[in-house]
């Protein structure tokens, strides 16, 4: 696909999504509103940072170091639209919707798509480990919460939502530790160890470091 | 590697960091010794502690101890896994740096604070502090907990970066293949990467379930009417604790692979049996921790089951392969033994001893018994203290450059003499029904706790040699040593 494709792909996705009925029905359940509605439309930010990608200044891509502000901004948003407030707001108030609508794809999907790359493996694996917890933990409070925490959502779609944001939760890190389990073919096969190498020579070890791994090439 | 190339021209040196690892290890565990001699006394009535600041102290040297182990288990687990495959000196300092901000803030709680609800936090006690303690000292603890947290799991992140690149996934770091007999045994880890992947495993999974537990009861202090399901709480509490002390052990026993052979000039031997009990330690350690609520009648009757019956096997196979393996690696080698060999011989044995009577109380028959009394803190203290620590303090006296051997087997005597009659004390007291975690002891408790007062001093005695001996060789051998 071409990118102007592309591009009015994206616009007519987000069109139908502001539709009234399908909004209505998505909005209408707290757990259908969280998982399904907000990450559609932070999915929209990322099919746009895809098509722009080519585009980029090269002040932002210089000034996104390592990816750090573009994700300090992600997680700004997402924590946002995750409190009950704001999602009872939106339901309440189209204004506040419309500001849902504009601030998921280019505030949380956007610097996403474009700051995921930028970070070393190290970062993006610090990410999850941190997002999969605290979706976790916001279902846990939604569970523990002793009244409603929106005016707009029944007690009972509380519940579901807590538990709807455990299971994804606890699908994530599955999904993840299996994915490191298995893994995937090693970058540079050549340069694995030597096995049974149990390690340090006799002699006197002092504080002498024994040599780092070092591929070799 | 583009990471080493920054490493090596700016930055810390990761012989430095390694350095401050051993001196923070070697002086927060003298510290902890002192308070848990401290207790001892206390329960003995040679000292006067009033039970508020007894339990302030219980709960630092729970928490403090717990901490370092990891510690010292991590210190041991980054100098030797470094040579297989790629890590990043900085993040090691940066865990360093973590956990001295928690330690701190939760030294804070405690002392300043008031904060005694026991290391293991249990959900809602936090909250419930009779007005002994505030809110925020029971947050400053556990804000100190989550920085411990990202410490390691920052740690453990990094190793794993390290491990696929090279093996490209966690199962062939573990040996998986070899351990069901799929490829070759040459072609299998060395034991320093079986045993770093194992720990990262489980500890990555324990720290994101414990994050989620802290934040829960963060929440709850300060609003109290959020009411988390408390079996709930208690469950996560537990894997958490339970995860993240036996990878201590499993961290620091990368020692006993590295540091024998060393000694007896013999390859250390990964054979499928070797895989094979990694492997089934992992799953273990993960499945077991329903054993620290055997008491808990509300849990499912499955879950006490499972708890009970992985007790028996948890440990085992990793225990067996290494305590055989050290057997066989010393036995008719010829070697010399010295205080580094010998301590890391200790904690193999220290640990397949204590594993004993650990098993006995993951009984449910025995723990409706033994549950609470000092028996508990007798089993575990025989496979830390003279397990894991014994790992580490093998390991600190290796890498000590050898300039005043005089000491040292003084040291050593004075710990396995002393540690041996401090676990004693406990496991004899535990039999005869003397209970855990009482500030105040009847007087026909005291004899237990006068004798095991004595083997504490002797092991704190014995700790104190080693780290001066460390310490005092390291800064006059550092002006040659500098450039290595
Ligand atoms: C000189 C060495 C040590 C002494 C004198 C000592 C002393 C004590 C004492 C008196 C208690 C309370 C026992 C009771 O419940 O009545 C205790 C508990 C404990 N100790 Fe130690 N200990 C030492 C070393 C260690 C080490 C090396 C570790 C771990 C690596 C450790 C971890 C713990 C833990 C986790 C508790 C449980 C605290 C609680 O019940 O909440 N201790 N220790
Ligand atoms: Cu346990």
């Amino acid at each position: 696909m071409n990118n102007n494709g592309r591009l009015l792909l994206i616009a007519g996705a987000w069109l139908i999504l502001w539709l009234r009925p399908l909004r209505i029905a998505l909005e209408g359940d707290m757990a259908v509103h969280m998982t399904v509605q907000v990450p559609l439309l932070i999915g929209l930010g990322l099919l746009l940072a895809v098509s722009i990608r080519g585009q980029e200044p090269h002040w932002l891509a210089e000034a996104d170091w390592l990816g750090i502000p573009g994700i300090i901004l992600v997680i700004f948003g997402t924590s946002f639209w995750m409190l009950p407030r704001a999602l009872d707001s939106a339901v309440a108030d189209p204004w506040f919707d419309a500001i849902k609508f504009l601030s998921l794809p280019l505030l949380v999907g956007l610097p996403l798509g474009l700051s995921w790359r930028r970070m070393p493996p190290l970062g993006r694996a610090f990410i999850w480990a941190n997002f999969i917890p605290k979706l976790g933990a916001i279902g846990g409070l939604y569970l523990a919460a002793p009244t409603r925490l929106c005016a707009y959502y029944r007690l009972d779609q509380q519940a579901t939502a807590g538990w709807t944001l455990i299971v994804i939760a606890v699908a994530l890190g599955t999904l993840w530790f299996i994915a490191a389990f298995v893994g995937w073919p090693p970058q540079h096969a050549a340069a694995r160890p030597p096995s049974r190498d149990t390690g340090s020579k006799p002699g006197p070890p002092l504080l002498a470091l024994p040599p780092p791994y070092a591929s070799s090439r | 590697m583009t990471i080493q190339a920054v490493q090596t021209r700016g930055g810390i040196s990761a012989r430095a960091a390694v350095l401050a690892y051993v001196v923070v290890c070697g002086l927060v565990l003298l510290l902890m010794m002192v308070f848990g001699l401290l207790m001892r006394l206390t329960q003995a009535q040679w000292i006067d502690i009033q039970p508020d600041l007894f339990y302030v102290i219980m709960t630092m040297h729970g928490a403090g101890m717990v901490g370092i182990a990891g510690l010292c288990g991590a210190t041991v687990m980054w100098y030797f896994v470094r040579r297989h495959v790629p890590v990043t000196t900085g993040i090691f300092v940066a865990n360093l740096v973590f956990f001295l901000i928690g330690a701190l803030l939760i030294l804070g709680s405690g002392f300043i604070g008031g904060f005694g609800a026991a290391w293991t936090f249990l959900f809602p006690l936090p909250a419930h502090s009779g007005d002994l303690w505030s809110a925020n000292a029971a947050a400053a603890y556990m804000f100190g907990l989550l920085f411990i947290g990202v410490g390691f799991l920052l740690l453990h992140l990094d190793i794993a970066r390290g491990i696929l690149s090279v093996y490209g996934g966690l199962g062939a770091a573990l040996g998986v293949k070899q351990a069901f007999g799929l490829a070759p045994e040459s072609e299998g880890p060395p034991p320093a990467v079986a045993a770093s992947t194992m720990a990262l495993i489980v500890n990555i999974l324990g720290i994101l379930l414990g994050a989620a537990v802290l934040v829960i009861t963060l929440v709850n202090l300060y609003v109290p009417s959020f009411a988390f399901n408390a079996l709930a709480a208690k469950n996560m509490i537990f894997f958490f604790g339970h995860v993240f002390i036996n990878a201590t052990i499993y961290m620091a026993v990368i020692a006993v692979y590295e540091i024998l052979p060393v000694y007896t000039h013999r390859a250390w031997k990964t054979n499928q049996a070797f895989y094979l009990a990694w492997v089934l330690s992992t799953v273990f350690v993960l499945i077991v921790y329903p054993h620290h609520l055997l008491m808990d009648f509300a849990m499912p009757t499955w879950a006490l089951v499972l708890g009970q019956v992985v007790s028996w096997l948890s440990g085992l196979p990793v225990l067996l392969v290494t305590a055989f393996g050290a057997l066989t690696n010393v036995y008719r080698s010829g070697i010399k033994w010295n205080t580094a060999a010998g301590l890391v011989f200790v904690g193999a044995a220290g640990w397949a001893i204590g594993v004993i009577p650990a098993i006995a109380d993951g009984t449910i028959e025995v723990n409706s018994f033994m549950h609470n009394t000092q028996w508990v803190p007798g089993h575990f203290h025989t496979y830390l203290l003279l397990g894991t620590i014994a790992m580490f303090l093998g390991f600190l006296t290796h890498i000590t450059p050898r300039s005043n051997n005089a000491w040292a087997p003084t040291g050593f005597w004075l710990y396995v003499v002393g540690g041996s009659i401090f676990v004693l004390a406990f496991l004899t007291a535990g039999a005869a029904s003397v209970p855990r975690r009482y500030a105040v002891h009847l007087p026909s408790w005291l004899p237990y706790d006068r004798v095991g007062s004595i083997g504490a001093a002797l092991v704190v005695v014995g700790v104190l040699i080693l780290v001066v001996r460390f310490l005092v060789s390291v800064t006059s051998a550092a002006p040659e040593e500098a450039g290595a």
